[in-house]
């Protein structure tokens, strides 16, 4: 029997040599299907290895506490929030956590001006920890300081995309820039973050928490960010189950109530858009599997014709003493290796269209294939082959051998 | 007891209504080395009997002894097998794998025997060196001449040393130059002791054959010895 499968390989990739382009057609597609799986799946896939890396340069350690509105109570009007008093009672009975800093934000983008540029950034309002937390220094100048909370200082430190747009010097250290409606000295510039998600982290204010509170003044209840980054020893899990209890207890949630905020790891940011990610891929895969199973259609036909055209060579081969199951086999493996083949044109096609795809798109990430893509690729091609085979190789099989030595 | 032996062997076919006696009674035995001949007009019987006797086909009723083994009882897949170990097939169109090389040709047969591939491919220069082909080895079919491709066909057959050789009408397809190149040798595997049974209806031939039987609608005609067979090859 070895011999025999042996010598059917051989003679499977003769026949498919022997007639190249009808393979080539019949396994287009095969080819194409493959081909936009991995297309599709190597862009995916190079997008969320590269988020993983951005969520590493968040700082793995730290921690986002933001308060949490369900929707149906946000129709009813109302609104969950996490105020000072949070904040304060987190500084002061907290364990395990090495910087912590309030976060608030401006609920839209806000007009910047500098001469006659004008731009538009986020800004939000934090205090010197918001430097260890995000891990984010300065290239000019210095980081927010402790006194600059205190005084409520007009004094801010600007991200990279924040200079440019505007028009300021390299070094913009001493510069004045108008933020609604009054003079904001810049004290500091930021290295450059790069980008996550294709949106820049560079475009950003910094000013002082206090400064942002007043000018925000008193046109909404304060809802704050809370931002901390833990002790190297501390154990997240037990840091986050300890931060829920005490903001239960702050915000009186009795036990059937479900938590009014969210005490977020990095990474679990990071499994949300893997999630998102995969559920896009999975959505395309289903889509681009009917493709292959088309393929598998289009290799049983000429497979049929091929049975066909070689039926009087079935009859020599069984009138010198081919059995059934050598005639099956035969058949089998050249329909196997023809999808096989397919399934590997696909999977180098695909990778080649991720590539070009990431390497057009400027910041796009570079595509790459996870081995269980390829693996799932050429095991599926494999398997519609031995599928849609099976029939024309049973007709081969069944042939009877004078019938097949008379066919002209 | 005899090679081949074959009692009241009938072969039916039904062509609608009306029932066709290919086979109508055949009782004959062929010993070990015989050289024989089925000679008959079309439609006498002679290629039915050669479905038969290679193992092909299956009576309708009636027995046959190959080697000792009772055939008509086997399935479709024993009697390949019977045909890979008993059997070695000469057809008039040779019958060749298009797209497979001399040597290729006549290693298949040892493939459905499990046998290594440095052996087979002992086995078969062995054939073709019988058969004068060693030097087209790696010819396709469509290289050679309608003589070298029923060589190959003939060292095929032989390779896998069967107990009986089947040729039916083996020289139809070719000119009379090499028609005698072929059937000399046939006479030459006779007489290192081979059986041969050749299916034809050419008298000349029949005339290389130690015996002769003559079919008509079916039945055996006529059976005899030829003068060959009775005064030897200086004939």
């Amino acid at each position: 029997m070895f011999f025999a499968i042996l010598e059917s390989f051989r003679s499977a990739l003769a026949a498919i040599y022997a007639n190249r382009l009808r393979s080539f057609l019949t396994t287009l597609g095969i080819i194409i299907g493959v081909a936009s799986v991995i297309g599709v799946v190597s862009v995916t896939g190079g997008m969320s290895a590269f988020i993983g890396e951005s969520f590493a340069s968040l700082g793995a350690n730290s921690l986002t506490i933001q308060s949490y509105t369900p929707f149906e109570d946000l129709m009813k009007g109302i609104r969950s929030r996490l105020t000072p008093a949070d904040l304060e009672l987190i500084e002061k009975r907290g364990e395990g956590i090495a910087s912590i800093t309030p976060v608030l934000e401006a609920n839209r983008s806000s007009q910047l001006k500098y001469g006659p540029q004008t731009a538009y950034s986020l800004i939000m309002g934090t205090t010197y920890a918001y430097q260890d937390v995000s891990q984010s220094y300065t290239r000019f100048g210095r980081f927010l300081a402790q006194s600059d909370n205190l005084t409520r200082r007009r004094i801010a430190v600007i991200g990279e995309d924040v200079r440019e747009n505007l028009n300021l010097p390299e070094n913009p250290v001493n510069e004045y820039v108008e933020l609604s409606g009054e003079w904001f000295k810049i004290v500091g510039l930021l290295e450059p973050m790069g980008d996550i998600m294709g949106q820049s982290r560079d475009n950003i204010v910094l000013v002082p928490y206090s400064t942002m509170v007043s000018i925000l003044g008193n046109q909404a209840k304060t809802d704050i960010g809370i931002q901390l980054s833990l002790t190297p020893t501390a154990n997240p899990e037990l840091v986050i189950s300890q931060l829920t209890t005490l903001l239960r207890n702050a915000h009186d949630l009795s036990s059937d109530e479900d938590d009014d905020f969210r005490v977020q790891t990095a990474e679990q940011l990071m499994e949300q858009f893997d999630q998102i990610l995969g559920t896009l891929t999975m959505v395309i895969g289903g889509i681009v599997s009917i493709s292959l199973l088309v393929g598998g259609i289009g290799i049983m036909n000429i497979m049929l014709v091929s049975v066909t055209e070689r039926t009087r060579e079935i009859g020599i081969c069984k009138a010198i003493g081919a059995k059934s199951h050598h005639i099956l086999m035969q058949f089998l493996i050249e329909a196997l290796l023809l999808s096989l083949i397919g399934g590997l044109i696909g999977l180098i096609t695909g990778y080649a269209l991720g590539m070009l795809i990431s390497n057009n798109i400027p910041d796009f990430p570079p595509a790459s294939v996870p081995v269980w893509a390829a693996a799932l690729a050429l095991g599926f091609s494999g398997f519609v082959g031995v599928l849609f085979g099976i029939l024309p190789a049973a007709k081969a099989a069944n042939l009877d051998p004078i019938d097949a030595l008379r066919f002209e | 007891m005899a090679l081949i032996e074959l009692r009241g062997v009938k072969k039916y076919y039904e062509m609608g209504s009306q029932v066709v006696k290919a086979l109508d009674g055949i009782n004959i035995a062929v010993e070990k080395n015989d050289y024989l001949a089925f000679i008959g007009s079309s439609g006498s019987g002679k290629s039915t009997m050669l479905n038969i006797l290679g193992c092909l086909d299956k009576p309708t009723s009636g027995q046959y002894h190959l080697n000792d083994k009772n055939v008509e009882i086997l399935d479709q897949n024993e009697l390949s097998g019977i045909r890979n170990l008993e059997i070695g097939f000469i057809f008039q169109s040779f019958n060749l794998l298009p797209r497979a090389n001399a040597l290729n040709n006549v290693m298949q047969p040892l493939i459905y025997r499990n046998v290594g591939f440095k052996k087979r491919k002992e086995m078969a220069m062995e054939a073709l060196s019988r058969v004068g082909l060693a030097d087209r080895v790696d010819h396709l079919p469509n290289q050679l001449s309608g003589g070298q491709r029923q060589r190959v066909a003939i060292a095929r057959a032989l390779v896998t040393n069967p107990s009986i050789l089947l040729a039916d009408e083996p020289t139809g397809n070719l000119d009379s130059r090499t028609t005698i190149e072929i059937m000399q040798l046939f006479d030459e595997l006779h007489q290192e002791g081979h059986t041969l049974i050749v299916v034809t209806h050419e008298d000349e031939i029949a005339q290389h054959c130690h015996r002769i039987v003559e079919m008509k609608d079916g039945k055996i005609f006529n059976d005899k010895k030829t003068e060959k067979y009775l005064f030897g090859e200086a004939l």
